[in-house]
């Protein structure tokens, strides 16, 4: 696996852990009935606190494992190619107009609950869901063009 | 209009350039091996720019080293 790949694998687990977070506490709070506002611009911050914290912690420990793993298995020291070249830009670049596409659909979807009569908390909390979806499926999408080819 | 694919030879250039590495190639066109087995597996076409720098390399006109072949002829 590349060191791209890896990136992309850390950041797919990351927000797929977020992402079921997240449902968990929206569920925890509609059952509480403590689906506010409060509560929910909190899990707000918490959520952009963990993409941030969460993906440059655990790609950082990725790499640390993986080149440990690799000096005790072939005894040379781990190269790691951080260099990006045209194929890791053009794969990027597919993988951010899946995400532009799924975030435009799902701010289009978010609205759409407000226009037809919901609370304004309902569009806020779609909103943090379709962007960590459109995320990993941007992830995935990304891993599949790296593993199959283009 | 016909679907093209882009072949090449870098596998059998590099072999004979004494075995030339893929590490080796990935470093003097300023890109990752894993480009470099994608293109021997077919499974990425370089932009022009990368290509003429393979055929410098390997000192050879860029026809030696990609080709383009239509998969199927529509009239």
């Amino acid at each position: 696996m590349s060191f791209q790949e890896k990136n992309i694998a850390v950041s797919l687990s990351t927000f797929t852990l977020i992402l079921g977070f997240y449902l968990l506490r929206i569920f925890q709070m509609i059952r509480g009935e403590s689906f506010n506002s409060t509560n929910v611009f909190r899990l707000w911050g918490i959520i952009v606190l963990l993409a941030v914290i969460g993906t440059i912690l655990l790609t950082i420990f990725t790499h640390i494992a993986s080149g440990i793993v690799h000096k005790v298995r072939t005894n040379e020291d781990p190269q790691i190619e951080d260099i990006e070249d045209e194929r890791d830009q053009l794969i990027d670049l597919k993988g951010i107009k899946v995400a532009y596409t799924l975030s435009s659909i799902g701010v289009a979807l978010s609205m759409l609950t407000y226009v037809f009569g919901h609370p304004p908390l309902v569009m806020f909390s779609l909103l943090i869901f379709f962007g960590i979806t459109a995320q990993i499926v941007a992830d995935i999408r990304r891993l599949a063009l790296y593993r199959k080819g283009f | 209009m016909s679907k093209g694919r882009i072949g090449n030879n870098i596998r059998k250039l590099r072999f004979l350039r004494n075995e030339m590495t893929q590490q080796d190639l990935a470093e003097k066109v300023g890109v990752t091996r894993q480009t470099i087995i994608a293109m021997e597996q077919d499974k990425y076409s370089p932009s022009l720019d990368l290509a003429f720098r393979i055929a410098l390399v390997f000192n050879v006109p860029l026809e030696e080293v990609f080709s383009y072949h239509l998969e199927n002829n529509a009239t």
